[in-house]
């Protein structure tokens, strides 16, 4: 009778679960789905073939993070900084709604939402990629593959690049002066060093004045709107919310307080994963 | 491939036909259509050829290019391939139609040309990591009768027999740019050595045979073929199976070892008509294509 | 070609790889200490296998394979109505695409799908039509996505296995399961299911350069689905090669089929 309910009236049904306070999958309205994250042990990252990763579950929803290291000339403007290119891909694996092709308009905001969160929240310093200035540069291409679509892509995309970011190392290269010859020396690596670690938490408006956090795909279809605030554990690095129903102050205020909640949950599993021996992929995915 | 309608019946008749070594046009199973070669007819390339068996009809010309090498492999040259299938072969190859057969073919030819036995592409190299020759195969399918594969691959090999690359000197002086001296002779060119190149064949599982040389009828009984790149000594470069149907491990041990051995006599009678066509000089009559 | 639709970085970069003189000077040696690279004994050993059936919440059917650190995802959409109303035929069609993510290989890939990935998804619909009973979905369309998420080495078979065993778990009818194996052939050796390492060894000098072939076997009915190779060797080492794989299948297929049940278990148990 549940089921049919649900298909046939999303709303009247959900209304029905909130009125008592809870949602249909046994959450509360300011609880996080079970998050699993996967990084790989300290001596490599899950997928060994790139500089850095991370894997994370958020519920249904599965986002892998890769972090890819080139060389490449700066910019003329700032020849001391290097770069940091993120991608989001929504690709036909995660769900029926992308076609394989060109990125989708929402992977594009999703993109443009990660790259403004590196940029907002300047957790890795561009200056620390310089090799030698003028000449070259590393560039991280950060690529987030959603494999699995079910809501708050967003949230799991900056957990994913948080995570990846904090076990990135790059091997060491040279340049030498004299006779402009670069050298790459694998055996000696060099860790990223984080400024801070951005956690971001989403919250759904469902009819106006009901905040779900961390919304599955069904309950972002019914919102009428979305809010998502940024944090680095002082302060906020952003704060987006894409038109949708207007939020009252007092409501607003309990968004970037669970951000800040979400922001310590985050960062203690950030440092649990790291010291795992977990160093498959499978482990999270087993767990179904 | 390009499918042609065929009934029940004639299905039936063409499998039992084939059963008893009998084809509908009179050959036998390992028997080829008669085949036309010809070679040179076009002034702007390196190198042609054009090849007709039955009512196929390809065209392949080879343009030589000075270029950098690839930075994983800088002391040897390459070959690039690009099929174009014309609306004029089968009117399904208007616009975009004919992409997936072509990529199929382009992925065959760049497999069968991949080992570096086959053709000596160390020689092509200039300069280690700076100048190399890379040899641009571009075939035309002009008309559709079946075996395309086969007849595709068997003009590239022509084509590139056919081949002559201008002698070029490289010389560089101390500090000072490489200058390239190109011959003024238009006689002093290099040849490339074919005789390790393979030439594609296709064979046709019918009912419980297989055929060489499928005509579209054939091709259109047919569920699934193996495409094997064979050489004149008898080495295979290549193996596709291809086709909605599977095959039995034994029947593909069979039709290896027939392809083989049929692949080795193509290659032999190949290379011999080409060096009897080169003797013939200027002498020859060209007849031209489309006739 | 820039991509307006993506987040670019700089036009031209180039791979840290590139400067490394070590990575790019190819060994020739597939054995050291009596065993091979990675650490196995035989020629005829397969890497450990992890399978998993019905992962995407999102797919209709979907699996991931794991072979030691060849990672691989597939999801199966469908059947649905074809994307073209010309395309109508009474029987069922499959469109298969694989893709590389940009973090799978040691260089970086780019977004774009490449020649060769087109090349892997022709392989792999070769081998999946023939296990697959298309007349059962007239008119329509079933599409199978492959992500490679890690690349060490026989990229194709994982993928084809995944692929059947997504297939198995979306409810399509099949006549089997289509289990795949990788061989090289170096010299006078046949390695099963070689790393990547093992695929790019270099030739031996004054020998044959050997070659790759990789093989879609169906057990139950024996009958192989898919053969591709290339590379230039003897007929008879082909032989032995396509043997070994299809001894491997063998062996493989009782895993594939152990998932299977695992997963419909867990699905009965769920709902």
């Amino acid at each position: 009778m549940a089921d049919e309910v649900r298909t046939a009236q999303p709303k009247e049904f959900y209304r029905k679960y909130l009125e008592q306070g809870v949602r249909p999958d046994n959450r509360e309205l300011g609880e996080f789905r079970p998050t699993v994250l996967d990084i790989g042990s300290k001596n490599g990252s899950c997928i060994s073939t790139a500089e850095g990763s991370a894997l994370i579950r958020l519920g249904n929803t599965i986002v892998i993070c890769g972090i890819k290291g080139e060389l490449a000339e700066p910019k003329t403007e700032t020849p001391t900084e290097g770069y940091l290119v993120p991608n989001v891909e929504l690709s036909a694996v995660c769900s029926p709604q992308f076609r394989p092709g060109p990125p989708s308009e929402q992977a594009q905001v999703l993109s443009q939402f990660v790259a403004n969160v590196l940029k907002n929240s300047q957790c890795v310093e561009l200056e620390d990629l310089c090799i030698a200035p003028g000449k070259m540069v590393w560039v991280l291409y950060a690529d987030l593959i959603c494999l699995d679509y079910d809501g708050n892509v967003a949230d799991a995309c900056v957990l994913a690049l948080t995570a990846a970011l904090s076990n990135t190392s790059l091997p060491v290269v040279r340049v030498d002066e004299e006779t402009g010859k670069t050298e790459t020396d694998f055996k000696e690596e060099k860790k990223i060093q984080l400024t801070c670690t951005p956690i971001s938490a989403t919250s759904a408006i469902f009819e106006d004045n009901v905040l779900l956090v961390d919304p599955t795909r069904q309950e972002e279809e019914l919102s009428t709107g979305l809010v998502t605030v940024v944090t680095d554990g002082k302060n906020i690095c952003s704060l987006e919310k894409p038109g949708g129903s207007p939020l009252k102050d007092q409501q607003m205020r309990l968004c970037i307080e669970r951000a800040f909640q979400r922001h310590t949950e985050a960062c203690n599993l950030i440092t649990q994963s790291q010291g795992s021996t977990l160093s498959t992929l499978t482990s999270p995915l087993v767990d179904r | 491939m390009v499918d042609v309608n065929l009934s029940e019946a004639e299905k039936t008749f063409i499998v039992h036909g084939i059963q008893d070594n009998f084809r509908e046009d009179g050959r036998s199973n390992e028997e080829y259509r008669q085949m036309d070669l010809e070679t040179g007819l076009m002034s702007n390339t390196s190198g042609s050829a054009r090849l007709r068996l039955a009512n196929t009809e390809i065209l392949v010309g080879v343009k030589a290019e000075l270029e950098e090498p690839k930075p994983e492999k800088p002391d040897v040259g390459r070959l690039e391939f690009f099929v174009d299938c014309s609306a004029n072969a089968a009117p399904e190859f208007e616009g975009r139609g004919g992409e997936e057969l072509a990529t199929e073919m382009m992925n065959l030819l760049y497999r069968a040309y991949s080992a570096s036995t086959v053709l000596d592409v160390s020689s092509l190299c200039l300069q280690s990591g700076k100048l190399c020759w890379v040899l641009y195969v571009d075939v035309l399918l002009l008309e559709c009768g079946g075996n395309l594969f086969d007849a595709a691959s068997i003009a590239v090999k022509a084509a590139l027999f056919n081949t002559k690359i201008p002698s070029v000197k490289v010389r560089q002086e101390e500090g000072e740019e490489t200058e390239l001296e190109v011959s003024d002779d238009p006689y002093d060119v290099r040849r490339l050595d074919v005789s390790a190149a393979p030439t594609v064949l296709t064979l046709s599982k019918i009912g419980h045979n297989h055929i060489v040389d499928a005509s579209q009828k054939e091709e259109a009984c047919c569920l699934a073929r193996l495409m094997m790149a064979v050489t004149a000594s008898g080495s295979v470069t290549a193996t596709v199976k291809e086709g909605r149907g599977s095959l039995d491990p034994d029947s593909i041990t069979e039709m290896m070892q027939v392809g083989k051995r049929v692949g080795k006599a193509v290659n032999e009678k190949l290379l011999e008509t080409l060096k009897e066509e080169e003797q013939k000089g200027l002498k020859r009559k060209t007849v031209g294509f489309l006739r | 070609m820039p991509d307006t639709r993506r987040i670019t970085g700089p036009e031209e970069t180039q791979s840290p790889f590139a400067f490394c003189p070590q990575f790019l000077a190819q060994s020739a040696e597939a054995f050291s200490d009596g065993k091979r690279r990675d650490g196995r004994k035989a020629e005829a050993d397969h890497r450990p296998v992890f399978l998993k059936a019905g992962l995407i919440s999102q797919a209709k059917g979907s699996a991931f394979a794991e072979l030691d650190k060849t990672k691989v995802v597939c999801a199966v959409y469908g059947p649905h109505e074809v994307a073209r109303r010309e395309d109508f035929s009474m029987q069922g069609q499959i469109s298969c695409e694989v893709k590389f993510a940009p973090f799978s290989c040691r260089v970086r890939r780019q977004h774009v799908q490449d020649g060769r990935e087109k090349d892997l998804s022709t392989q792999l619909l070769e081998a999946l039509e023939p296990a697959v009973r298309l007349d059962s979905f007239p008119k329509s369309q079933v599409d199978v996505f492959v992500t490679v998420l890690e690349n060490d080495g026989s990229a194709l078979s994982a993928a084809i296995t995944c692929a059947s065993l997504a297939l198995a778990d979306a409810g399509i009818e099949m006549y089997d399961l289509v289990v795949a194996c990788t061989a090289r052939i170096h010299g006078t050796s046949i390695l099963v299911d070689p790393s990547f390492s093992e695929e790019n060894l270099k030739t031996v000098s004054g020998e044959k350069p050997g070659g790759q072939v990789t093989l879609g076997f169906m057990p139950s009915l024996r009958q192989v689905s898919a053969l591709c190779y290339h590379g230039d060797t003897d007929l008879d080492v082909l032989s032995q090669a396509t043997q070994r794989c299809q001894d491997t299948c063998h062996k493989l297929y009782q895993v594939v089929q152990d998932t299977l049940v695992k997963s419909v278990e867990q699905r009965m148990n769920n709902s």
